[in-house]
């Protein structure tokens, strides 16, 4: 993060951050955005474009985007780039056919420049379904521990049962919070 | 608790001076009057300094050239984690008149006195895009009660999707208000008002507007 982010940063009043979540379809990343709320998820369904929660967290104000992840959908992604303090990446952990395309999706995402400055966390989910793959083999599927550039978290984690899911956004919430706040 | 639309017919408001800020100073204000005459267009920065609700719409509806429709707005209290209110927009025809004229832009609400009393709540708006995509995306929202502020919502969504439906859920802190000053509110159905004011690349291109009353559950 340069300096004049970090100035940026101070000049606000509130403390606003800014998460991106994105993912391929069938991630269930809508499905954690409205569980982390507090949101029925019993009717879930593909999302043709975004949605945003904005929410209190610990003394922060998050803006949330989980953005479609259709591959029709995913050039689109570039426009919610800018200003993300933390991308969140939605793994299907039951999803072994796609792993691939999954790792080449989200590493071209970390050589974006506009996303140089965000957390990442990375949410290993749907581990109540029989056949998951742990964090451990989601995060040796992707490749992350060869990532460098970005601070990073895998968590496994349920968007039905919701385990997991705050653990995830406290850590991302407390990485982001000592990188841009402390001078505070 | 019931909903009904109606069409108001008034002009623009009376002008209002400005207002001193309490520290000796004098904060610029605009009238509603001021900005219906002004041309071509109304920026945020002009609904920001209406020190209270409008009485009439701001553009037209014509100027909605995106296409952007609202279908669907949810109220919930998280701490009972209840929905209050929900609303959807049935499916319409592109040429269905009842949605071109002022009432498709009015609501009036009767809310149950208990809604004063409610800490947080979580306000959901969905709405689609027609056919071409939309580059910067704002929406100022502003509840008044007479030419009091109770509250005031400020966001960009930026990039929209051609042919998206979206949805954003904001959630908030009920503004603190005194015994009095709900007692006002109650005693003075429809004068507590919001508008919602919709811009595309710093443009006003949709005006709605609400008014209010809080009514004992046997009304």
């Amino acid at each position: 993060m340069g300096l004049l982010s970090i100035l940026k940063k101070m000049k606000q009043k509130e403390k606003d951050v800014r998460l991106l979540m994105l993912g391929l379809d069938n991630a269930g990343k809508t499905t954690i955005l409205k569980k982390f709320i507090g949101e029925d998820i019993t009717t879930i369904s593909p999302t043709f474009g975004f949605n945003i929660k904005t929410v209190e967290h610990k003394g922060l104000k998050l803006n949330i985007w989980d953005v479609g992840g259709q591959k029709s959908l995913r050039s689109y992604w570039r426009n919610y780039f800018e200003s993300t303090d933390g991308l969140i990446w939605v793994v299907d952990s039951a999803d072994s056919r796609r792993l691939e395309d999954c790792k080449k999706e989200l590493h071209s995402l970390l050589k974006e420049e506009r996303l140089a400055s965000a957390t990442l966390l990375v949410f290993a989910n749907k581990q109540d379904l029989p056949g998951a793959l742990s964090g451990v083999e989601i995060m040796k599927a992707l490749g992350l521990e060869h990532i460098k550039t970005h601070h990073w978290q895998i968590q496994a984690c349920s968007a039905v049962t919701g385990e997991n899911l705050l653990d995830g956004i406290n850590w991302m919430t407390t990485d982001i919070s000592s990188r841009i706040f402390t001078m505070d | 608790m019931s909903r009904k639309a109606a069409s108001l017919k008034s002009t623009a408001a009376a002008a209002t001076k400005n207002k001193e800020d309490g520290k000796g100073g004098v904060v610029p204000r605009v009238t509603e009057a001021d900005l219906l005459s002004k041309k071509p267009h109304i920026s945020p920065e002009d609904v920001l300094k209406l020190d209270r609700a409008t009485e009439s719409y701001l553009c037209p509806l014509q100027a909605n050239i995106y296409d952007i429709e609202f279908t669907r707005f949810k109220l919930r209290d998280l701490d009972s984690n209840q929905v209050l209110f929900e609303v959807s927009k049935p499916q319409s025809s592109p040429d269905d008149k009842s949605e071109k004229d002022d009432e498709s832009r009015f609501v009036r609400y009767h809310f149950p006195i208990p809604f004063l009393d409610l800490k947080t709540l979580g306000a959901t708006i969905e709405f689609t895009v027609g056919d071409r995509e939309v580059k910067d995306f704002r929406m100022i929202e502003r509840h008044f009660f007479r030419d009091k502020c109770l509250k005031s919502f400020d966001f960009n969504f930026g990039f929209c999707m051609p042919t998206s439906r979206n949805t954003c859920e904001h959630i908030y802190e009920m503004p603190v208000l005194l015994q009095s000053e709900k007692e006002e509110l109650i005693s003075h159905p429809y004068e507590t008002k919001s508008d919602s004011f919709y811009f595309v690349n710093g443009k006003l291109v949709m005006h709605h507007r609400a008014d209010y009353a809080y009514v004992s559950a046997n009304d």
